[in-house]
């Protein structure tokens, strides 16, 4: 059975995916992200530290507007449906 | 004089020879590299430091000259040689180390002001091995901030106005300056064979797995490598030699031993793939010139040079994925506790970088590597059809090195990139860089402008042999790794 502390953190987890997929579908539809969105993303990492000062938001705001534009590239990459991810990585 | 001008610029072998016959001791040596860093290379500002123009003519290839601690290995050195107990060919020769890997002692700063003051109580396991080999530690070579790209201090010994690249830049030019017997850089995406490139230094990066990073601080714990710098390919398979091997604290670390051979043997019959369109990025003639004269060594000498066309995968978007995922993660702490605030001001981006990285879904972490999978799988076929691949290490020689306001201005593309899905050149560079491929950069002649150009020749997984093989044949047949950058170092 699942402890509360691990359904929390699961759960906080799962919330920050659907988050991600929202901003996602925000720059999809607008070309562009919001600094709301960004802040409510920034929420779900802990406390905001240096994203409290609007101009180092903005920076965060553009660089997850490009690493949304990076993700789209990946993911409509043809992938072989049998391939593994490289998480053991070893060459000899 | 036991050391003249010339020593400097030795080859680890005839550095080793020295020693042995008497011409010098290690002390000797070892004072005269200090004296000649602290005379050519020490600015007038503190380092670790953002980019800054005012280095009075001085190099700043080191973030710490660590003469007391050279100086009483060099020592010992000089007794256990005279005693008849040489440990390796690098005993008693003094060497430089990125200031990425921590020395028992010696502070290690990671390139970074937050560190300025931190002083570890442990050695990197590299440096443990060459401490083991009997190598004397002299410096803590400069490099870009948490080892960022192209945002070092150290100038480029042939040119002052010329970028050194990054991020091992300091280890390379302290290499190609004589300030240095050898050293020890790290590669994430192009951090050893780039800057080589740019000051005609000799730098192999290992196969993923050859040497252990214990000890290193982590950019990207899947992509991380560390290897050796020289002023010859041979310099970087001796020093290979000592480095490499299985270390259980770094689990990426492979069991296959690696031993080098000084001795290329015959390459007749031998084959080469021509990653052809990276050749004729430039849009130099002299450039290209140099290029094809350089494939034409191998030529005569009786390898089969052949054309190859490399996978299209988004290596680009790949790269970017993974190595800010993966420094997020790492340097979480400094965001907890807000000293990523304290970071140069041109690494504002990259700080928001990771953050972003943070914050992306394991699921398109994933992807990501799964995607690599498939490269690796890709690559690895067509690279085993040949004894090395070939491609320019970048296209040109080194672009200006432009400062505005503590912001290092990214140099101009003077190049055509390439249409395709790649979004990263040199494409060669990149895909053996995800794919875990040994790479070494040889200096292969001089543009227009007597900058350095060179040619980095990648092997297959664990045949890093190989890529030596190649590199110490044409560098039997040429005398660009020769070369010295003139003093004064021009402006």
């Amino acid at each position: 059975m699942m402890r509360r502390r691990e359904f929390a953190a699961l759960a906080a987890g799962s919330a920050a995916a659907a988050l991600w997929q929202q901003a996602c579908a925000e720059v999809e539809e607008t070309g562009a992200l919001s600094a709301e969105t960004v802040g409510t993303l920034l929420d779900h990492q802990g406390p905001r530290g240096i994203y409290e000062d609007p101009a180092e938001l903005e920076r965060l705001r553009r660089a997850v507007e490009n690493m949304i534009g990076v993700q789209r590239t990946l993911r409509e990459f043809p992938l072989d449906p049998d391939e593994p991810p490289l998480t053991i990585f070893r060459r000899g | 004089m036991p050391v003249d001008e010339s020593t400097f610029f030795r080859t680890v072998p005839e550095l080793a020879a020295g020693l042995r016959d008497g011409s010098f001791t290690s002390v000797e040596l070892t004072g005269a590299y200090l004296d000649r860093a602290e005379e050519l290379d020490v600015p007038p500002f503190e380092l670790p430091s953002e980019p800054r123009e005012d280095h009075q003519g001085k190099l700043a290839t080191m973030v710490t000259i660590a003469r007391d601690h050279a100086l009483e290995a060099a020592e010992r050195a000089d007794r256990e040689l005279a005693a008849g107990n040489p440990r390796s060919i690098l005993h008693g020769l003094p060497y430089g180390v990125k200031d990425l890997l921590d020395t028992r002692g010696v502070r290690t700063t990671w390139g970074s002001g937050i560190f300025r003051d931190r002083i570890p109580n442990r050695n990197a396991t590299v440096v443990d091995l060459l401490e083991e080999a009997g190598a004397v530690l002299m410096a803590k070579n400069s490099l870009g901030e948490f080892a960022g790209g192209n945002t070092s201090s150290a100038l480029n010994p042939w040119k002052l106005d010329r970028t050194s690249f990054g991020s091992s830049s300091g280890t390379v030019s302290a290499a190609v300056a004589g300030l240095i017997g050898f050293g020890i850089g790290t590669e994430t995406g192009g951090s050893i064979v780039f800057p080589a490139s740019a000051v005609g230094a000799s730098g192999l990066r290992p196969t993923f797995g050859r040497v252990s990073r214990f000890g290193c601080m982590a950019l990207s714990w899947s992509l991380d490598k560390i290897g050796p710098v020289g002023r010859s390919a041979e310099d970087c398979g001796h020093v290979l030699q000592v480095i490499a091997g299985r270390d259980p604290r770094d689990t990426s670390t492979a069991e296959t031993p690696f031993v080098f051979r000084a001795d290329p043997g015959a390459m007749r019959g031998k084959r080469l793939g021509v990653h052809r369109p990276e050749f004729l990025l430039s849009r130099s003639e002299t450039t290209q010139r140099v290029f094809q004269e350089a494939l034409d060594v191998f030529a005569a000498v009786g390898v089969e040079i052949e054309d190859i066309e490399l996978p299209l995968f988004p290596t680009g978007a790949l790269f970017g994925t993974i190595v800010t995922v993966e420094s997020g993660t790492n340097f979480k702490s400094l965001f907890d506790d807000g000293r990523a605030a304290a970071m140069f001001s041109f690494n504002e981006d990259r700080r928001a970088g990771w953050m972003a990285g943070r914050m992306l879904p394991a699921a398109d972490y994933l992807t990501a590597q799964r995607i690599r999978n498939q490269l690796v799988r890709e690559t690895d076929e067509i690279v085993s059809r040949y004894d090395a691949v070939i491609a320019p290490t970048w296209p040109n020689g080194a672009a200006l090195r432009v400062v505005r306001n503590g912001w290092p201005v990214p140099a101009r593309n003077e190049w055509e990139p390439p249409d395709d899905v790649s979004g990263a050149t040199p494409r060669l560079n990149y895909i053996a860089n995800l794919v875990g491929l040994p790479g070494l950069a040889v200096p292969c002649g001089f543009d227009e402008d007597g900058l350095p150009l060179s040619l980095q020749i990648v092997g297959s997984p664990m045949d890093d042999q190989a890529v030596l093989d190649f590199g110490m044949t044409f560098q039997r047949e040429t005398d660009w790794h020769r070369r010295r950058p003139p003093y004064p170092w021009r402006e």
